[in-house]
């Protein structure tokens, strides 16, 4: 069996970061998106789409409530 | 504001204390607020009366999206995020910071309403008599 060309290994690297970059990408999209969760007595649960009305009107809310939180005050 | 739960009495004092013992406990905490029954702070930091039409607010929004009343809320923007749960017609409202523990936050929130409620026999978040101890005085809520 013959040993990979040098500039496999080094193409084989690269897309390998290259790959890992964009699911580092994928992740932080995923988790950056916002959504809006409400939960009903018994545990029922429900996801607002965020492009919803409901979820519109909730993010806005919610929006006003951050604001009124500001900052952490420094301990 | 709509829940099945007895309404409380709950002193001012002993929501501050119990508040301020939650800010304490969770790192990520920016802010949070307490109400009663018809929707009266409670406790709060910052500017109390600003919690209270804009908790209000939300839990009408959230009542109306879906066929019964909610009874947890939480809500992720890039700023920040949202929890609001009822419990013994009593409510608290928290922002923290993004990417906080939601399953976490919910259980402080309820273990907190549950203690003012009086439902607790060994309460975590209230003070015997309601006292409250110079560790959970804060000195930032109204």
């Amino acid at each position: 069996m013959t040993p990979p060309k040098p500039h496999r290994v080094l193409l084989d690297r690269v897309s390998g970061y290259a790959d890992e970059a964009a699911a580092y990408m994928r992740r932080r999209r995923a988790a950056r998106r916002p959504f809006a969760r409400l939960y009903y007595a018994g545990g029922r649960a429900e996801d607002h789409a965020t492009d919803s009305a409901a979820a519109g009107e909730l993010f806005v809310a919610a929006g006003r409530l951050i604001e009124v939180a500001g900052r952490r005050p420094k301990s | 504001m709509a829940d099945d739960g007895m309404a409380a009495q709950v002193s001012p004092g002993a929501a501050r204390g119990a508040l301020a013992y939650l800010t304490e406990m969770s790192p990520d905490l920016r802010g949070a607020a307490i109400l009663g029954r018809d929707g009266e702070v409670l406790a709060g930091s910052g500017e109390p009366g600003r919690w209270r039409d804009d908790a209000a607010a939300l839990f009408e929004i959230a009542d109306r999206a879906g066929d019964e009343p909610v009874e947890q809320v939480h809500i992720g923007t890039e700023q920040g995020e949202v929890f609001a749960l009822r419990h013994a017609g009593l409510a608290a409202v928290a922002v923290t910071e993004r990417f906080a523990l939601a399953s976490l936050t919910f259980f402080d929130m309820r273990t907190m309403l549950r203690d003012l409620a009086g439902e607790t026999s060994q309460p975590t978040f209230v003070g015997p008599e309601h006292v409250e101890s110079p560790q959970r005085e804060d000195g930032d809520f109204e």
